[in-house]
């Protein structure tokens, strides 16, 4: 989540509404969020806002030296950093009530367990649209364009993840596709959520139709989730074909898959990665994991390939990983 | 009612010896056959058998000592079972190569994946198949008519049925669930009876594709072999699919009164959610235990696994393993606590309750 970005957006649009302004004009106006947002803010939700975009601004530069910390070390400052996150919620949460992001971040920092964190955002989206009414596409046929309706967006996305992360498969991919039919343009990655769900179901027809709906461009989800469709459907020429596509695709693909590695909560949404680079593998295979378990014997199979072992070991030497 | 190794070393036997009492008069045969139980019992080597009878004893020792000893044993005595019930095996198979339960036991052992055994099962399956028909062809020129054909149909057919039986239970650990319910819709048009329980494996199957019209079909189908076991009512399987879909659904209300129901119908059943014991699967087959007992429930919790474990939790129970564990505890704090203390008493090794 690009927390300024959506702050200035936010900001210009509440003005940009009020003066209604011409598009040249809104443009202007924008620049002009853009230099020194602060002068814009009408609010206590803009400033609840500012608070959300400011306390991930702080979590995310908290991260920057975990790759130093040890086990027990990286332990004590996540449950530090987490506390704080919680803390700026109830500050934001103080100037608004009802700040969506605030609740979503809230709910995430709680680190509860996984029922728990459903529970709490099915009552957020439910008392969200009690308040606003019921999640629609803005005027142009996407709700991404309302920088409003984006907080409630996350929500179903992370409800989506974590229905995943729960075994809850149709309802993972169910609250996917309603977010897809949302917003086409897709921001949050609801498609990879649905193609993990899909490929776990054994469901090819709507996997497909998935893959057709966004014009078969693909990423490192998508590929990995038609390997472990082909594999559960016992298809092994197809699995293998398709084995060879993500491994053509995504260099160090092959090594995200056979050496994993914990990635931690998303707050509150997946990081931002290239197409099919290395970070995008990871972070896939890392959301695949609970699929991944339930073919137990998969990581074998793909190793046996011929020169997916090697792929992955060369990958690994270039980078200086361990094997 | 599953397949007891034994049982059917008894009747096929049996049906040897009543076939070599053909033509005696009737009062002479009635009395030969007064007798066979306890003939079988202690002198089974002076009773009319092929070499595929003998194999198929070999076989049922081997199960015996596998799947009913084992779990038991400690680690020296272990060893030792292993090394009995592999020879047992190498010399059924001596005597009867065809014997494709023996094939199947052998290779349980012998490959150390799941998804080589399962690639084993699947390659095998037309042979075992064709094994297997073409003993119930020999077996109908021997009795073409009557309760004893039937039987000795029956009987030929076993062993690819438990081909079937094990196939799909290992293609759901596999994850091939798909598959699973196919090779489950083979063995119901084989044995509409479903005297393999293929039904429980294929309860399992839905419930992981949650396919919740799947399950209830599957529940209706199994309305009807009720007459195979004790009383009526939804075996274990079943009830902890439907639980299972429930909760996926999110629908915890509902997969709570269905818990409730789960707990009604099998004796010591907080125990064992809450334990929740991982056993190693019947070689020859599912265990033969009695059915609606305690040992019924953990077999199926057991089985129920793949289900169970899914999904990230940080106590590594799986989340419906967790939900049940705290639900059951909200239903039967008492049963549920002396679970608690089942799961962490020393016992490595688990097993039936017996």
């Amino acid at each position: 989540m690009n927390a300024r970005d959506e702050f200035v957006l936010r900001l210009a649009t509440k003005r940009g509404a009020k003066l209604r302004l011409s598009d040249s004009g809104y443009a202007e106006l924008l620049l002009a969020v853009q230099e020194d947002p602060t002068k814009f803010m009408e609010d206590a939700s803009d400033e609840a806002f500012l608070c959300i975009a400011q306390a991930l601004r702080r979590y995310n530069e908290s991260r920057s030296k975990d790759e130093f910390l040890d086990d027990a070390d990286f332990m004590r400052e996540r449950k530090r950093r987490l506390e704080r996150m919680r803390q700026d919620c109830a500050q934001a949460l103080e100037l608004d009530p009802g700040c969506t992001d605030a609740l979503l971040l809230e709910a995430i920092a709680q680190d509860s367990d996984l029922d728990a964190l459903l529970d709490r955002l099915l009552e957020v989206e439910r008392e969200a649209s009690e308040k606003d009414g019921p999640l629609q596409a803005a005027g142009s046929g996407d709700a991404w364009d309302d920088v409003m309706v984006r907080p409630r967006l996350r929500v179903q996305a992370t409800i989506s993840r974590t229905c995943l992360d729960t075994g809850r498969f149709r309802m993972a991919d169910a609250v996917g596709q309603s977010l897809i039919a949302l917003s086409h343009s897709d921001h949050l990655g609801a498609r990879h959520t649905c193609a993990l769900a899909l490929a776990r179901l054994e469901d090819e027809e709507a996997f497909d139709a998935l893959d057709a709906k966004f014009s078969r461009r693909g990423d490192c989800w998508l590929q990995l989730s038609r390997v472990i469709l082909l594999f559960k459907l016992g298809r092994m020429a197809a699995a293998r074909r398709a084995l060879r596509g993500f491994r053509g695709l995504c260099e160090g693909g092959i090594y995200a898959l056979l050496r994993p590695v914990m990635v931690d909560t998303y707050m509150p949404d997946r990081p931002q990665c290239d197409p099919y680079s290395f970070e995008e593998a990871t972070v896939a295979i890392h959301e695949a994991d609970p699929i991944i378990v339930d073919v137990p014997d998969l990581p074998q199979w793909v190793e046996n390939q011929p020169d997916m072992r090697e792929a992955a070991m060369s990958f690994a030497q270039r980078m200086g990983f361990d094997w | 009612m599953s397949f007891d190794p034994n049982k059917e070393d008894y009747q096929r036997l049996g049906l040897r010896f009543a076939a070599s009492l053909d033509g005696q008069d009737p009062q002479n045969v009635a009395r030969s056959f007064a007798s066979f139980g306890r003939t079988f019992a202690r002198d089974r080597d002076s009773l009319p058998q092929t070499d595929q009878d003998r194999a198929f004893h070999l076989v049922a020792v081997a199960a015996t000592t596998i799947d009913y000893e084992l779990p038991f044993a400690d680690d020296v005595r272990a060893k030792q079972l292993i090394r009995k019930g592999h020879q047992l095996l190498d010399e059924a198979l001596q005597l009867d190569p065809t014997n494709v339960d023996a094939q199947r036991m052998k290779a349980a052992a012998d490959i150390p994946s799941f998804e080589g055994y399962y690639d084993f099962l699947l390659d095998g399956v037309d042979s075992a198949r064709e094994k297997s028909f073409k003993a119930a062809g020999q077996a109908a020129e021997a009795e073409p008519h009557g309760e004893r054909a039937r039987l000795a149909r029956e009987l030929a057919l076993r062993p690819y049925l438990r081909w079937l039986s094990t196939l799909a239970s290992k293609a759901i650990i596999c994850g091939h669930n798909r598959q699973a319910l196919a090779t489950c819709q083979k063995v119901f048009e084989l044995d509409p009876q479903d005297q393999a329980d293929a039904r429980f494996t294929a309860a399992i199957a839905y419930a992981k594709l949650e396919d919740e019209q799947g399950l209830e079909g599957l529940r209706r189908f199994g309305r009807k072999q009720t007459g195979l076991r004790s009383h009526d009512g939804d075996d274990a399987w079943l009830q902890i699919a439907r639980i299972s879909i429930a909760y996926k659904r999110h629908d915890l209300s509902t997969a709570e009164s269905q818990l409730r129901a789960l707990l009604g119908s099998y004796p010591f059943a907080a125990e064992a959610i809450v334990s929740q014991r991982e056993l190693p699967d019947g070689v020859f087959a599912r265990l033969a235990v009695p059915a609606f007992s305690e040992d019924e429930l953990i077999l199926a919790i057991s089985e129920c696994t793949v289900l169970i474990q899914e999904g990230r939790d940080r106590a590594g129970r799986g989340a419906l393993g967790s939900w049940l564990i705290q639900a059951a505890h909200r239903i039967d704090p008492a049963g549920a606590s002396r679970g608690l203390e089942q799961d962490s008493a020393d016992n490595p090794k688990g097993g039936l309750s017996r």
